[in-house]
């Protein structure tokens, strides 16, 4: 495999959301807003990303049976490290992140990219593989905070967009059913039927 | 696949753990002095917006020096006094100030939590939110919010859709803030109040 498609192939036909299918959990829980689900993006590509650089270096020396351990206690670390540090040097980001640090070490994307990847590949391309697996996380994350946002509470980074173009005026209501947690899994099964549709290989 | 001793796992599984202690106790003794200032400026900064003085985290010590003195368990300000609150949403500890003029009329109020969630909860942060309670009052009976509130009804707030835990939480929270608040201004508070007052602080702590 090429460098060049560690990063690009995350975004289409391994994308860790809608083709592995790992970091759902955090993706329902902080997309209801546009704000949050972009911290939550920058953080994940952070960790992922030096936990994969981390663990690569490491991965001849772990042994096989506490591989899982070894990885826990180096994402976790690394986790508690960058709230510590927001929260001495970047107060108020901190509290924004908060919550979603400590959501970091259970998202599944971090693990499965250590366990699938870094443990059998060399620094280089580990680090590739975590930045294009936390951009292709990403993407989907913004997209959802986007339509959920704008659909659930009518504005776009906590600008009211629905308000400014008067359609309150005119009968307009925001669904609540968007602010809801299900429907973060009912956009992404929307996605997923549309992305299957376009890549007729992975369909099963 | 390459075997290890099982020698081998042990020392490493320890010297990996005393590594990644070490590193977060250095870390975390080293930069605690700067959070608990940032964490000091943000309080003084949350009872001054509630009088209405917008302070920065630098100015924050020096203007609260100015409006704010302390009193036991409440401050006061001129025209009035800042009751705080603290009690608990759903994922964990919320708390907030509130403060009133001589009549008990809400003159400013400013909420805040540990982890509520994001966009749902988590909302009670929010200037929006908190400019509800502006006008409502706290003389016969404890604010509370409601579902559809009645907005003359000068103690009903609306909630929060989709943070009903949250709600509830910051109703118990109020409620309580009111206990404590006509003890300071009635002397004779009955005992069914205060028995009332302690049930709410048991529920709180647990």
């Amino acid at each position: 495999m090429k460098n060049i498609d560690l990063i690009k192939l995350p975004f289409s036909k391994e994308n860790p959301i809608l083709v592995q299918v790992l970091g759902v959990c955090s993706c329902l829980a902080v997309t209801a807003q546009l704000k949050p689900a972009v911290v939550m993006s920058l953080s994940v590509i952070v960790v992922v990303t030096l936990a994969n650089l981390i663990v690569s270096l490491l991965r001849n020396t772990i042994p096989p049976r506490i591989r899982i351990i070894v990885q826990l206690v180096v994402v976790s670390t690394l986790v508690v490290l960058v709230d510590q540090v927001l929260k001495a040097y970047v107060y108020d980001v901190s509290k924004q992140l908060s919550v979603f640090v400590g959501l970091i070490i259970t998202n599944c994307i971090v693990m499965g990219r250590l366990e699938a990847f870094a443990m059998v590949q060399k620094p280089w391309p580990s680090v590739l593989d975590g930045l294009g697996n936390g951009l292709g996380y990403s993407v989907i994350l913004i997209a959802l905070g986007f339509v959920r946002e704008l659909f659930g509470s009518g504005t776009l980074w906590g600008y009211p967009v629905m308000e400014k173009l008067g359609l309150y005026e005119i009968g307009y209501e925001n669904n609540g059913l968007m602010i809801m947690p299900p429907m973060a899994l009912i956009l992404v099964g929307l996605i997923i039927w549309w992305h299957r549709s376009r890549n007729k290989d992975l369909c099963e | 696949m390459k075997t290890f001793s099982n020698r081998y796992i042990f020392t490493y599984s320890a010297v990996l753990v005393v590594v990644a202690a070490l590193i977060l106790t250095v870390v975390a003794v080293s930069l605690k002095p700067q959070q608990t200032q940032n964490q000091e400026a943000e309080k003084k900064q949350m009872i001054l917006k509630t009088i209405g003085v917008e302070a920065t985290r630098e100015n924050a010590a020096e203007l609260y020096a100015k409006h704010i003195t302390e009193a036991d368990g409440y401050y006061t300000f001129d025209g009035g006094i800042v009751l705080p609150m603290s009690g608990t949403g759903l994922w964990g500890p919320i708390w907030g100030y509130l403060a009133l003029d001589g009549s008990s009329t809400v003159v400013g109020a400013v909420f805040d939590h540990k982890g509520e969630t994001p966009g749902l909860g988590g909302e009670i942060a929010t200037d929006k939110f908190a400019q509800r309670f502006i006008g409502k009052k706290m003389d016969v009976e404890p604010i509370h919010l409601a579902k559809n509130a009645d907005h003359s009804n000068p103690h009903e707030v609306d909630a929060i859709s989709g943070g009903t835990m949250t709600s509830n939480g910051v109703t118990a929270m109020l409620e309580k803030a009111y206990n404590d608040y006509s003890k300071l201004t009635s002397c004779s508070s009955s005992t069914s109040l205060t028995s009332s007052t302690t049930d709410s602080r048991e529920e709180a702590t647990e």
